[in-house]
């Protein structure tokens, strides 16, 4: 199978300091890249190289969808994000969060609504209220609003309790193998963390190392 | 550089130099006295138009080059061509240059022939205007750390910049008829001029755009070293990842499919790459 | 091309996108207040400043058409420039604005922010006129031409605002690099506005022309402006999605 998303030589410095100096790994649908490293090792620039939050300064990377490449807006529809500095509006609720994005994207409220249930998150409590464990459930809810192809998540169990990391986990496979009665395709991801993480379908670890 | 381009633009450069100075004998001595000039200050004239057309040219080609930049064309996802962003902020700074130095002469020109520095004549009004967003522009590009942003919010500004001065031009002359009813005398453009004086005007005008091309490439080029000797000293401070890059780009095909990957996982040389942070 | 990406979306979406930053925009400034309060705060200040200083016969008659003017578009100015950055400064510094990074057409975004201070204008404006004209006892010749500079001066103050307001809200020193960037942007905009305001209190035209005055010359005036109006926000919706995104 063709790998859906591959990358070759990105470098990104921010001043004189080289943060990415060339890394290359490719994904292929239905897998994890599983990308670790000491802090400061460029895993949340690589991923928000990947986001297209970041331009890398040279290098390539090549999200193959049927082996077309993708624009801005495909990105947009494709991608989701989990990460440490996402952040939403303190003075709406989750529930009014995700309505937003939801209605953004141009989808109804129900797949906001059943992600709500599913991380069991407090629909009508403003944002800025909610624990930092909540805040994480949520970060997830609005990275799979969408339903998107690729995941990036970066530190996807910061702060969660066991009860977050098993709700999540079980995302994290639906995503990745959906079963045939759940609509969509299989997705892939790209998961950075300073150590390594159990997750299944892991199909390659891309050291940073330092 | 080659030799022999070497050569050219030195003989070049001292063609300018030879040129420039034939201009500034030639508004002395050469060019008659303009009649309706106060003793020798239609000499300034020679000066003080040329360098406001460098400071007009300026302007234009920054805003051509921050075009380039942002738009121009480049496949999807490749990063953009950051000469095109050095050429913008050289053309915006040989810009300020000359737009200072038309602004001075002009006013000094001006308390000559008529007594005060400054009196709100359209043209040197808008070159003042000119000036406020090339500074606008510099205090910009100094408040962005990170070098791709900068370049690009810099660029944006500087189109923004181009499309609002054409408005500068035909809404100032009316508005300082309105403020200052007496008649602004237009020096440059309804004087009958004396074809000596139009010969060293054009002159000059055609020496002062050599300098300011020749100063912009001057300028790109030290930009350009400026930008090097950074990225070498971020190369240079990962020496195993370097090397890492030059051994993957040695292995033909496409990129190892993953767990054959291992960037920069070498513990000997992990040491050596803590010393940034 | 930036153009590209808004063209790939119907229009019909694109509509909605912005509709719905625009709703989310005053859902959230109607639970903190904050723009509101500072926009109203700061005029209403400046509005005292003003008429204080120049003495409680206010401005001399002869004069007053001629300055007085200015000092409202100052302090619109003034006050925008308090106030409007903030859209896009608070989604920055929250960061908020990676979410919508990745979520958000940008045209339809640039779309809803401008929408957004152009109603936050309007309502500066039916603050800060009014109590203008009272607090310095004019009399307005031509209301029709006032109302229209202020819709027309106000546009282009939104637009010049919002997008300066985009591009510094990624830099440093945020509010004293507004000014600096956006007064430059605004200046056209400025003498327009205060040439047309002129015409509206005094009737005759701008001072200086004679017999030149009349509805000719504001017209020609007020062509300019909504040509400046066009322009700035073209270059907006074109360079926003540049801005927004590497």
């Amino acid at each position: 199978m063709p790998p859906a998303l591959s990358f070759a030589q990105v470098r990104r410095r921010f001043g004189r300091l080289a943060v990415l100096g060339g890394v290359s790994a490719s994904v292929a649908t239905g897998e994890v890249l599983l990308v670790t490293g000491r802090n400061g090792s460029g895993k949340s620039t690589l991923l928000r190289c990947l986001a297209g939050l970041l331009a890398p300064d040279s290098g390539t990377i090549d999200y193959s969808e049927d082996g077309a490449p993708m624009d801005a807006a495909a990105r947009r529809r494709r991608i989701g994000l989990v990460a440490p500095d996402l952040a939403f509006y303190g003075e709406l609720t989750a529930a009014e969060n995700l309505a937003f994005f939801s209605r953004l994207r141009g989808i109804g409220r129900e797949r906001g609504d059943e992600l709500l249930r599913r991380l069991e998150l407090p629909p009508d409590r403003p944002t800025a209220a909610l624990s930092s464990g909540m805040r994480q459930r949520l970060r997830w809810a609005w990275a799979l609003l969408h339903r998107p192809r690729l995941l990036l998540l970066d530190e996807p169990f910061q702060n969660l309790d066991a009860a977050g990391v098993a709700i999540v986990r079980r995302l994290l496979a639906e995503h990745l193998a959906p079963s045939p009665a759940a609509a969509g395709a299989p997705g892939l991801a790209v998961v950075a963390n300073p150590v390594p993480l159990e997750i299944g379908s892991v199909a390659g670890n891309l050291d940073l190392g330092a | 550089m080659e030799p022999l381009k070497k050569r050219t633009a030195l003989a070049a450069s001292w063609l300018l130099w030879l040129w420039l100075a034939a201009v500034i004998v030639g508004a002395f001595e050469y060019a008659p006295l303009a009649a309706k000039f106060i003793g020798q200050s239609s000499r300034i004239l020679f000066f003080h138009v040329p360098m406001a057309w460098a400071a007009f040219t300026a302007f234009i080609t920054a805003g051509v080059y921050s075009l380039r930049y942002l738009f121009g064309g480049r496949s999807q996802g490749s990063p953009r061509d950051p000469r095109h962003d050095r050429a913008a902020r050289a053309a915006i700074e040989l810009g300020l240059l000359f737009g200072v130095l038309a602004t001075v002469t002009g006013a000094v020109w001006s308390r000559i022939m008529w007594g005060a520095y400054w009196n709100w004549d359209p043209r040197q009004t808008s070159i003042v205007m000119a000036l406020i967003f090339y500074g606008a522009y510099l205090a910009l590009r100094d408040a962005v750390e990170d070098a791709e942003k900068r370049a690009r919010l810099a660029a944006a500004y500087a189109v923004l910049g181009l499309v609002v001065t054409p408005f500068f031009f035909f809404v100032v002359p009316r508005i300082t008829f309105s403020l200052h009813p007496e008649p602004v005398i237009n020096a440059r453009g309804r004087v009958e001029m004396d074809p000596r004086m139009l010969q060293v005007l054009l002159a000059s005008g055609a020496g002062f755009m050599a300098l300011f091309f020749w100063l912009h490439d001057l300028r790109t080029r030290v930009l350009a070293v400026a930008d090097r000797a950074l990225e070498a000293a971020a190369l240079g401070a990962r020496p195993a990842a370097a090397a890492n890059a030059a051994a993957s780009s040695g292995a033909t095909g496409p990129a190892p499919h993953l767990g054959e990957l291992r960037a920069g996982a070498d513990p000997a040389t992990a040491s050596q790459r803590t010393g940034n942070w | 091309m930036p153009a590209a990406s808004a063209v790939s979306r119907p229009a019909s979406t694109w509509v909605r996108e912005a509709a719905a930053v625009f709703a989310k925009e005053w859902r959230s400034e109607l639970r903190t207040r904050y723009a509101l309060n500072t926009l109203a705060l700061f005029a209403v200040n400046t509005l005292v400043v003003v008429s204080a200083s120049l003495g409680p016969l206010g401005a001399a008659p002869g004069r007053s058409s001629e300055t007085l003017p200015v000092l409202l578009w100052l302090i619109l100015l003034f006050a925008a420039a308090a106030g409007l950055p903030r859209s896009f400064v608070h989604e920055e510094e929250t960061q908020t604005a990676t979410a919508l990074r990745l979520a958000a057409t940008p045209s339809a975004l640039f779309c809803g922010k401008l929408a957004y201070a152009l109603t936050l204008l309007a309502a500066l404006e039916a603050l800060v006129a009014p109590l203008f004209l009272a607090v310095m006892n004019l009399d307005v010749a031509r209301p029709g031409l006032l109302v229209a500079t202020l819709a027309a001066g106000g546009f282009g103050l939104a637009a010049g605002s919002t997008l300066v307001a985009a591009i510094i809200a990624q830099a440093r020193g945020k509010g004293t690099l507004f000014a600096v960037l956006s007064f430059p942007v605004l200046l056209p905009l400025l003498l327009l506005a205060v040439e047309l305001t002129r015409g509206a209190f005094a009737g005759g035209g701008p001072p200086g022309q004679g017999e030149q005055g009349g509805l000719g010359e504001a017209g020609v005036a007020l062509m300019q402006l909504l040509l400046y109006d066009g322009a700035v926000t073209t270059a907006g919706l074109m360079l926003f999605p540049v801005v927004w995104n590497p």
